[in-house]
């Protein structure tokens, strides 16, 4: 596996806050990475050093290049769309066009003007003049007519209806995403975007408290809901996070097998949510 | 890097709609006076005799009239360029942030430096540019106008404005005027980039607040007048016009107004622009403007929030 993103002990504090604490971690080509965390977990910050917004301390690397200090180049291989509201509110469709036809050497026109006759997305309107939707549609046109080799998105779909979101994201997958190309995204709404992933990131207090592949999860962790008369037998196989469902006890084990736990109760893998709560909780606890 | 700094230039023109608005306004009203001027004015008899009185002189006196109308039509365009440019680049970088399009632009293989730079050259030359191309087109509109009125009241319009009027001579002098008040007031242009690229707030109170207090401060402090010279005297002392001190030989009573003409007909005879490019302030003035746009590019650069 190549590694396009390649961070080793970065940190970056405002302050006495330590928004990225010592963080090491690889993005392989070709991946769907989710970084999931709450809010002021480092998650922007971190994508912002990524980047090259924001400096930092300890060795990154993006495509074999610093972010920070190499930017302009790093730029014609990446897109990101940090937030739905970035997009100039003054600038017309074709400006738009005419504007990144001019700078980016590798934004296809062509293939821009094919993904808007898709929409309804005029090309003498101005961004100011377009519904929320539209403009995400928009910025995901122009992105997706980019031949970027990571594209980063930040909670690109705040904001939307449900519609905008489903279709947002059936869109990356069918004219964005290949071999070739990686994302990674943030979102709150984890559910949605559960089926996409290759691989996930948890992220609390500026660390990483989980990275793996989607295809490992299962194997790494699993739930067991069991009845109480049952719970303590299960507490030995020591669960590191408990929760209260119905009267019964949902408990989330990590490297323990299947086998192991078998018979003490109904066995499944916890999607990513519920994993979510249960490592920064557990962690806490 | 050019072909990026092409793209940036229109994206600005796209932004600031004023770079364009604000010269064809002052155009519509200049053009609008003079038609209006002459149609409402009732003592035709009068004009009748003006243009008598212009068929009796020389011809240089003739061209020496025509500049000064010529000059009188620019003068508006000249401070109303500098109100823009003031306004301009006081929005130039915080517009963007405002609006919080900045990520955007900076997702762009587009470096902080060539953003700023565009910026630079908006102010620096793109307004003059466009400036002094309105006010051609004023000029001849104008004259234009006046021509159609000589001919309807039976003087010869080629006889009185079109043979003796020195257009390329004026516009050649307003040009090197146009270029030259933006780099001789260069520091507060850097200033007013600075400003914008860092103030969270009303970039034109920010940036007017020292201009006016550290004169005050000073006097207070010091009782002298060093740094109200460096703002206020020195802005108004362009050494562009060398013979500008001759100048007013021009407006004397009584002189003999022909020979006048004769000698200071040309404006561009009148620009010094040796003395001007050598003025050791000048340069201290662009190295002032250029420390501050390098402020501006770092603050672009280096700051994390909006």
């Amino acid at each position: 596996m190549t590694s396009l993103v390649s961070a080793r002990n970065v940190s970056k504090s405002f302050g006495a806050l330590r928004a990225v604490d010592d963080v090491s971690f690889d993005i392989g080509k070709g991946r769907i990475m989710g970084l999931i965390g709450p809010n002021g977990a480092g998650k922007t910050t971190l994508l912002k050093a990524v980047l090259g917004l924001t400096d930092c301390q300890g060795s990154l690397s993006v495509l074999g290049l610093d972010p920070f200090r190499q930017r302009r180049e790093l730029m014609q291989n990446i897109c990101f769309i940090a937030d739905v509201a970035v997009l100039p509110r003054w600038i017309k469709v074709s400006q738009l066009l005419d504007f990144l036809q001019s700078v980016h050497p590798n934004f296809s026109r062509d293939r821009a003007e094919e993904l808007l006759a898709q929409t309804n997305i005029k090309k003498n309107s101005k961004v100011r003049e377009l519904s929320k939707g539209m403009v995400t549609q928009l910025h995901l046109s122009i992105i997706t007519a980019i031949d970027a080799k990571l594209l980063v998105l930040d909670e690109p779909t705040i904001g939307l209806d449900i519609i905008f979101r489903k279709e947002f994201y059936g869109n990356l997958l069918r004219d964005y995403f290949d071999e070739e190309r990686t994302i990674i995204i943030t979102t709150h709404q984890v559910e949605e975007i559960e089926n996409l992933l290759t691989d996930v990131m948890f992220i609390n207090d500026g660390r990483i408290v989980l990275d793996t592949t989607m295809e490992d999860l299962p194997e790494q962790y699993v739930e067991l809901m069991v009845s109480p008369d049952n719970a303590d037998k299960a507490r030995q196989f020591n669960p590191f996070y408990e929760r209260d469902v119905f009267g019964k006890q949902v408990m989330t084990f990590e490297g323990v097998s299947r086998e192991q736990l078998q018979g003490l109760g109904d066995l499944r893998a916890p999607d990513i949510a519920d994993l979510f709560v249960a490592k920064v909780k557990g962690e806490a606890a | 890097m050019i072909q990026t700094q092409i793209a940036l230039l229109r994206r600005e023109f796209w932004e600031h709609r004023a770079i364009l608005v604000v010269p064809v306004v002052v155009a519509v009203v200049m053009s609008l006076a003079s038609l209006t001027g002459q149609v409402s004015f009732d003592h035709k008899e009068l004009l009748d005799m003006g243009i008598v009185g212009a068929q009796n002189l020389p011809e240089n006196a003739r061209a020496l009239a025509l500049s000064g109308i010529m000059v009188t039509l620019s003068s508006p365009f000249v401070f109303a360029m500098w109100i823009l440019t003031i306004f301009y680049t006081l929005d130039s970088l915080y517009a963007e942030r405002k609006d919080r399009s900045i990520l955007f632009w900076r997702s762009i293989p587009v470096t902080d430096f060539e953003t700023v730079l565009s910026k630079l050259l908006t102010a620096m030359i793109a307004i003059p540019v466009i400036t002094l191309a309105i006010i051609i087109a004023t000029h001849l509109l104008v004259l234009l106008n006046i021509s159609i009125w000589i001919d309807l009241r039976g003087g010869s319009p080629w006889h009185l404005i079109w043979s003796a009027v020195p257009l390329v001579d004026n516009w050649v002098a307003t040009l090197a005027l146009l270029v030259a008040l933006p780099l001789w007031l260069s520091p507060f242009i850097g200033w007013f980039l600075f400003v914008s690229a860092f103030t969270k707030r009303s970039p034109l109170l920010t940036a007017a607040l020292p201009i006016v207090l550290l004169p005050m401060l000073e006097k207070m402090m010091f009782d002298s007048e060093v740094i109200a010279e460096a703002f206020f005297v020195r802005s108004v002392q362009m050494p562009l016009f060398a013979g500008l001190d001759n100048m007013e030989l021009l407006f004397q009573e009584g002189g003999d107004f022909a020979a006048l003409a004769d000698a200071k007909l040309s404006l561009v005879s009148l620009l010094d622009l040796g003395g001007f490019i050598t003025n050791p302030q000048l340069w201290i003035g662009l190295i002032v403007c250029g420390l501050f746009s390098a402020a501006a590019i770092y603050v672009r650069r280096y700051r994390d929030e909006i």
